[in-house]
């Protein structure tokens, strides 16, 4: 009856049912120079949720959102081993052109960065990478993507102000219109409301709340609260190793491993 | 294992102190009145009948400190288990003081002692629900999950011993319709010992969730 106490398993992943699967990460190990930062993490991303990954500091999570869109490549001496599926294809695949990549799997980091220019150029610089549009139509794709990070209201009357000129919470949510104006598949966020007020908090959550009816997102926190608010998935890591990835409801209420629930409960580890 | 944060620990702990010691407060309401109502002490009924006013004041108190642990610590699984799981156990205790409040409320209205054979059937109904009442809260005291569902699947003993002792009095009541108005009285104090015994149960339940977040689903029935 109470076998889930006495004898819990060292890690429990939930596989998920292959029609919903979005991203597949497969037996990914990943090394900075001689040191291994992730070992043989496999886990699944569901397309239209939010999968959250929490841990403690150093476990790896960030980590593993550099390499779905192989931000590694850009330093010497990191190295990823295994496979990133996207609708079937591999993305660590040197077949795979890095640009088109990221412009598939966008990414919102920690701290805002918005671009030393406009409010407007901002978000239409991507999307010249990547289109040519008519005036009008980019001017429509700006205030769609402002719209859709729930910020067009705030700027609608500024849009040729410098993006620096906002608040830390409207900058961050710049940044997130900039990622979604490319169209891209797949949204990660790293910690991206760990330097906002609760408001902006707030808005930035309902935001990822309405993009996760279009997008793939995968959220790294630090904040519990967070995780459990946004995410449809939770996974839980340690020391480079997935421990325990399931239904945040789940996850939350009822872990299966010791080392999450000590985790999430705030329990010498 | 600890919390990091060491509040956490004392609030808990206080939090699980406070309804064990309404159980063991509740368990002695119960065995109060059966006491009572086979010596037939007046006395000694209204001051089960007074004391009730403590196990209430305890439970509004473990209410109101779940709902701040909850408030100002933000917990997470057990952790979340352990306020909700005090706060309704202390909701079923507080039911079974009024249960004994009530028993102690009919025995200044019996108008004659109760056959002996009668009474000794309802002290010994009594006495089951007070032991199942107890086990359990050793068992939430002691965080055993396997005490607590031992509990939970005696349920039926208490049962088909309420349907005896109802069987004895209507019987009674058919042989001796004089003694009808105390016969009432006699059925609503087995009733309410059979409803203890419910609340023992339920009890039980919320024990075994809060120690692994799983239900214990399809109670036995008669």
């Amino acid at each position: 009856m109470n076998a889930q106490l006495e004898n819990p398993p060292e890690t429990a992943i939930l596989e998920l049912p292959p029609e919903v699967v979005k991203l597949a990460i497969k037996d990914l190990s990943f090394f900075y120079g001689q040191k291994q930062a992730l070992f043989d993490v496999s886990v699944s991303f569901a397309a239209n949720a939010v999968t959250a990954l929490i841990g403690p500091s150093g476990c790896g999570k960030s980590t593993l959102l550099r390499v779905l869109n192989r931000m590694y490549s850009l330093y010497p001496g990191q190295r990823a081993q295994g496979q990133v599926v996207l609708d079937g294809e591999d993305m660590l695949s040197p077949r795979v052109d890095v640009a088109t990549l990221r412009a598939r799997v966008g990414m919102v980091f920690q701290k805002p960065t918005p671009f030393p220019m406009s409010i407007f150029d901002n978000v239409a610089y991507g999307v010249k990478l990547y289109e040519k549009l008519s005036k009008a139509d980019m001017a429509n794709r700006v205030e769609e993507s402002l719209r859709r990070a729930a910020l067009w209201d705030e700027v609608k009357d500024k849009l040729k102000e410098s993006g620096l000129s906002l608040s830390g919470g409207q900058q961050q949510r710049l940044c997130v219109a900039r990622g979604i104006a490319v169209k891209p598949e797949i949204l990660l966020l790293d910690e991206p409301a760990s330097a906002l007020d609760p408001i902006s908090t707030a808005r930035l959550e309902e935001t990822i709340a309405e993009l996760k009816r279009d997008y793939t997102i995968v959220i790294v926190t630090h904040n519990m609260g967070q995780a459990a608010r946004l995410s449809d998935h939770t996974g839980f890591m340690y020391l480079g190793k997935l421990v325990e990835f399931g239904e945040t409801e789940q996850l939350f209420t009822n872990p299966v491993t010791n080392r999450a629930r000590d985790y999430i409960t705030g329990r010498f580890g | 294992m600890d919390h990091i944060l060491k509040a956490v620990d004392d609030d808990l702990g206080a939090l699980s102190y406070a309804a064990a010691a309404m159980g063991d407060l509740a368990v002695a309401q119960v065995r109060a009145a059966i006491d009572v109502f086979v010596r037939l002490d007046l006395l000694g009924a209204e001051k089960v009948v007074r004391a009730d006013n403590a196990v209430d004041i305890q439970d509004a108190e473990i209410e109101k400190n779940a709902i701040r642990f909850i408030a100002l610590r933000q917990p997470m699984a057990d952790d979340l288990r352990r306020p909700i799981a005090a706060m309704k156990i202390a909701m079923q205790l507080e039911r079974c003081g009024d249960l004994a409040k009530n028993i102690a409320k009919r025995v200044p209205r019996l108008e004659a002692a109760p056959r002996e054979a009668q009474a000794a059937s309802i002290a010994e109904l009594g006495r089951m629900a007070a032991e199942r009442l107890a086990a359990v809260i050793n068992a939430y005291r002691n965080d055993d999950a396997q005490g607590a569902y031992n509990v939970w699947l005696k349920d039926t003993d208490i049962d088909e011993r309420h349907d005896g002792v109802v069987r004895e009095i209507v019987a009674a009541m058919a042989a001796e319709p004089e003694t009808v108005a105390d016969s009432i009285h006699l059925l609503f104090i087995a009733k309410n010992l059979e409803r203890i015994g419910d609340h023992a149960t339920n009890i039980a339940e919320l024990v075994h969730y809060q120690i692994t977040g799983a239900d214990l689903a399809n109670r036995p029935k008669l």
